[in-house]
């Protein structure tokens, strides 16, 4: 266990440096007026050059890079340029991270425990009334842009319902529909996955041994089919990281929570490059941590995985 | 009950499944009886219906197959009607239980081997706890696992082949059932392990007091264990009999050709003796004896009506017309002449029957 | 081992005594028969056959059905539309000829079916207009994905050399989530038709590649493929029986379930302020447009429209796609 935790832990360092690397060069193929706001025009060409020199933004890309990891490791991201000009990156997302985590692991919760309980009955009943309903469900989930049908939760969730249509973080209230909105992808992601695992277990062979033992349709469920499903889907939890990710970007602008969510909104909008920058690798490294977790827990759930080599299984 | 009572009676059993929007029947009206403390072997080539006859007995069909007719008496009670799952529950695991073709797939990956077997031990008899371990190590130890106290927490993925074969018969058998049903125990297995599993099975049974269903296709497995042979052909049970009778005096056309495929029957510088054809669809309606569209000497008969079991001796029962008296006598394939003269007409032991199925050829 | 057991016993005992039953049969027909050898061949199972199976799945799938019937409907609507006679421009500002000002946010009538928006342009038009866009749009990442996907996967899967190498870059790719790799893309790029179809190509090829290339290591391993070929079976013969079929469901599965997905990032992206310029009208920029104004109700026609429109797309092509992909698994062929 503890030689795959290593291997598995390299790999995502590997990755992490790789995807870091990748988003910085990106980056400097952006034009550089990125970097001045709406003060461009104003200034002389040689001004311009002084602030670009300072920036180091005219060293050749090695140069920019040994500089940007050097800072990376004190922890240092560089200056926001326009959105709160020369304010440090991490002291502009800082206070916001707080706001994003609570919703992302509300939202997981309910998606975790609504979406399994839904993948259940599903499985239980294939085939039946209540799978073809939730089937719908999930396919409207899926097939309907989050983009239209999140509009349409903000606008008549609100009015319905009678709740707030922007975050307050005085208002309790105000959390209800961010969550449950950030927790629907989830839920149709588990129960279609928790479905397809179940009956996918229930075509066993062992279940045929577990029934020729003589137990009853429900212990074979609980026992075995229930207790098998579960092992890949523990692999899925962080991966609905990943997709509570997207949610949050578009719901936390949505309802004006200030979490890094609508903060990558913002300042895509207002050309900040290195607040861009810095929340494009924050993301990415919350997605590979997510995976590293997932592939964890699934390790600690299923014996044969210690012996494999398998790390790259996905 | 006495031993050679029947156990279990089954009559005219049809089964049907539907697949693809239609209904094939894959029992047409197959009957058979085991007797207290035999070893029936069931023979027949694949889609014969042999582990469909069998699986009915459980209550084990896919969910798309049903009994539809015909009765399976059991302790009194007809098992062919049992259309509740709640019901099978006292006789599936409890007094019928199969071990299954292939063991790498058999046992849930994701549990130990004990807690597998304890499940049964649980279920059937009550036990929990450090009475359940006891009885988990008592049963791998008897089933020839060493080291049991330690193997019973170990899962299936660390466990060879034949040593998972093991964990399901102790799975099987844990329950003490009456009757136990083994679908191909041995095929998915080494040459080397198979004769071990067999000894096994036969040993427990010895132990135990059950009687025996084995499935297969292995003439040499039948040859090892069987007391009785069924031969089962598209959906219908055409011959059967003791193992010597069905051997040594076969009279079926399809027997014929099954053991004269034998390769051990074979003669050396000629070629092997294969079936031609395939067999019938049974999407469709049989009509006459299945196999005479593959049998190059069917009679008119054969094509015209379907033969009833005639009765060789009291224990040997084949259905075909060359049995009724007005049948123009049919020579037997050379192969099973062969068998005939050699060893026919004595009366043989079981340990030689099994020696001779082996080494026929090689005499 | 063999008991003398003297008893009768009647194995399968019917209700008639054998000879009750031979009584009935003609004696006249216990002469030999003529052999047939095609006929022992005729009884077999092989009247399956992989595509009229998965053809009689996908019909008897009653939704499905109706939803290509639909999506049929809407996709010739709205290729035809501009050719009928009355239809308006979707980008022609219309002034009322009286006062020389725009037709403001007019409500659905006779002369403009859905309204217009704010600024005076016919939302009919403009949603068939958009429609047109992001289909093609769809359709192009669609099938630049395929043909990546399928040359990535190839690759990948036969050059074993090559095989380590593409692994990990597809473990880094999938590690990221896609939106911030769209968002990357699209904000490094300029606003463009083209941006939009790069940025979505970049991500959605992964999958199509992963599984091409997992289906060719089978083909190289698998057992009954090795068996095939032991036969004499020419490779081509392998790859059209064996692979292509399932190959090309899952293909057009992919590539149906990438329309939608392409519809929705382009909503998506719209709204971060990444989407197309707003003079070419698309389902995603009448989208935002309508959420801009949604809060006041008499204006809600100016979203619920497009979406409406939208939605009834997305969800036929996903429906469709999945129906297809399940009726072709020869797993459900039971």
């Amino acid at each position: 266990m503890l030689k795959y935790t290593i291997k598995r832990l390299g790999q995502s360092l590997i990755t992490l440096f790789i995807v870091v690397s990748a988003v910085f060069l990106l980056m400097r193929l952006l034009p550089v007026e990125g970097y001045f706001g709406d003060g461009y025009d104003k200034l002389s060409e040689s001004q311009r050059e002084a602030v670009l020199q300072k920036m180091g933004l005219l060293d050749p890309w090695y140069v920019q890079m040994g500089a940007f990891y050097k800072g990376l490791l004190r922890g240092d991201l560089g200056v926001s340029t326009i959105y709160r000009k020369d304010v440090p990156v991490l002291e502009v997302i800082g206070p916001r991270v707080p706001y994003s985590m609570k919703f992302g692991i509300v939202a997981t919760c309910l998606a975790l425990i609504a979406g399994l309980g839904m993948g259940v009955s599903m499985a239980k009943n294939k085939g039946k009334g209540l799978d073809k309903l939730w089937t719908g469900y999930v396919v409207f989930v899926n097939a309907v842009p989050l983009a239209v049908y999140l509009l349409f939760i903000q606008l008549y969730g609100t009015s319905l319902l009678d709740l707030p249509l922007l975050f307050d973080k005085y208002m309790p209230s105000s959390w209800i529909l961010p969550a449950v909105s950030m927790s629907l992808g989830g839920i149709a992601g588990y129960a279609m996955w928790m479905r397809r695992y179940m009956v996918d277990e229930l075509n066993k062979d062992y279940i045929k041994l577990a029934k020729a033992k003589g137990l009853s349709q429900s212990t074979i469920m609980v026992r075995h089919v229930m207790r098998n499903a579960y092992v890949p889907m523990a692999q899925y939890l962080p991966a609905s990281i990943l997709m509570t990710i997207s949610g949050s970007i578009y719901i936390e602008s949505l309802y004006s929570i200030p979490g890094m969510g609508g903060l990558l909104v913002d300042v895509i909008q207002r050309q900040d490059n290195t607040m861009v920058q810095a929340l494009v690798l924050i993301f990415s490294s919350v997605g590979i941590i997510g995976l590293f977790l997932g592939d964890l827990l699934m390790a600690l759930f299923d014996p044969r995985i210690k012996l494999s080599k398998s790390g790259a299984s996905r | 009950m006495a031993k050679g009572d029947a156990i279990l009676e089954a009559k005219d059993i049809v089964i049907k499944f539907n697949l693809r929007g239609r209904t094939l029947t894959a029992i047409r009206g197959a009957g058979l009886r085991l007797n207290e403390g035999e070893t029936l072997a069931i023979v027949g080539e694949s889609g014969s219906g042999k582990s469909v006859l069998t699986k009915s007995f459980i209550g084990m069909l896919d969910q798309n197959g049903w009994v539809d007719s015909g009765e399976a008496v059991f302790e009194g009670r007809n098992l062919a009607a049992i259309k509740d799952e709640k019901d099978w529950l006292a006789i599936r695991g409890k007094k019928i239980s199969m071990v299954f073709q292939d063991p790498m797939t058999a046992l849930n990956p994701l549990l130990t081997v004990g807690a597998q077997i304890k499940e049964v031990f649980e279920l059937h008899h009550g036990l929990s706890g450090k009475q359940a371990d006891h009885a988990v190590v008592e049963m791998l130890e008897r089933v020839g696992i060493d080291n049991p106290s330690e193997r019973r927490k170990q899962y299936p993925h660390e466990f060879s082949g034949g040593m998972r074969q093991r964990v399901v018969i102790a799975i099987a058998v844990a329950c003490k059932p009456r009757i136990l049903i083994c679908d191909e125990p041995t095929t998915a297995l080494d040459v080397t392990i198979q004769a071990q599993i067999l000894d096994l099975i036969k040993a427990l049974q010895r132990d135990l007091a059950f009687t025996t269903v084995y499935i297969t296709h292995d003439l040499g497995v039948v040859a090892n264990v069987a007391d009785k042979v069924a031969v089962m052909y598209a959906g219908q049970i055409v011959e059967t009999g003791s193992a010597e009778e069905v051997f040594y005096d076969s009279r079926h056309p399809y027997t014929w050709a099954l053991l004269s495929s034998l390769p051990q029957l074979g003669v050396k510088g000629q070629p092997l003796y294969s079936i031609s054809g395939t067999p019938p669809n049974l999407f469709n309606t049989v009509v006459g004896d299945a196999f005479a569209p593959r049998n190059p000497k069917a009679l008119k008969v054969d094509f015209a009506a379907q033969p009833p079991m005639f009765q060789v001796s009291p224990t040997h029962s084949a259905a075909t017309w060359l049995l009724d008296p007005r049948a123009p006598a049919m020579e037997p394939p050379p192969a099973i002449l062969a068998m005939r003269a050699k060893l026919g007409g004595a009366k043989l032991g079981g340990a030689k029957l099994g020696d001779a199925a082996k080494n026929g050829g090689a005499l | 081992m063999i008991r003398g057991a003297m008893m009768r016993e009647p194995l399968a005992a019917g209700s008639e005594s054998a000879e009750a039953i031979a009584a009935k049969v003609d004696a006249s027909l216990f002469v030999p028969a003529d052999f047939d050898a095609n006929a022992a061949e005729r009884g077999g199972y092989s009247d399956y056959s992989y595509w009229r199976s998965t053809m009689r799945g996908f019909l008897k799938n009653r939704v499905a059905l109706g939803f290509l019937l639909l999506l049929g409907a809407l996709l010739l609507f709205t290729f035809v539309q501009p050719l009928l006679p009355g239809q308006k421009s979707p980008t022609h500002i219309h002034i009322d000829p009286a006062t020389g000002m725009q037709y403001r946010n007019v409500a659905p009538g006779a002369e403009f079916w859905f309204g217009t928006n704010t600024i005076g342009q016919d939302l009919w038009a403009r949603i068939w207009g958009g429609t047109r866009t992001s289909l093609m749009l769809g359709l192009l990442v669609g099938v630049a994905e395929m043909l990546i996907g399928i040359t990535f996967g190839a690759i990948w899967g036969y050059v074993r050399r090559l095989d380590g190498v593409i692994t990990e870059i597809y473990n880094v790719i999938n590690n990221i989530p896609t939106t911030i790799v769209l968002m990357l893309l699209a904000y490094i790029l300029r606003p463009s038709f083209k941006t939009m179809v790069i940025a979505m190509c970049a991500t959605g090829w992964l999958g199509l590649a992963r599984f091409v290339r997992n289906q060719i290591v089978i083909i190289r391993d698998r057992e009954y493929n090795l068996a095939s070929r032991c036969l004499g079976t020419p490779s081509r013969r392998i790859i059209v029986k064996n692979l292509l079929p399932y190959l090309v469901s899952v293909i057009m599965l992919q590539t149906a379930l990438s329309i939608p997905g392409t519809i929705g990032w382009e909503v998506f992206l719209t709204y971060i302020g990444l989407g197309l310029p707003v003079s070419i009208p698309s389902l995603g920029n009448l989208v935002n447009e309508g959420r801009q104004i949604m809060m006041s109700p008499e204006l809600r026609y100016q979203l619920l429209f497009p979406t409406i429109i939208l939605s009834l797309i997305t969800i036929s092509f996903y429906v469709l796609g999945n129906a297809f992909s399940d009726a072709s698994d020869p797993r459900n062929h039971v």
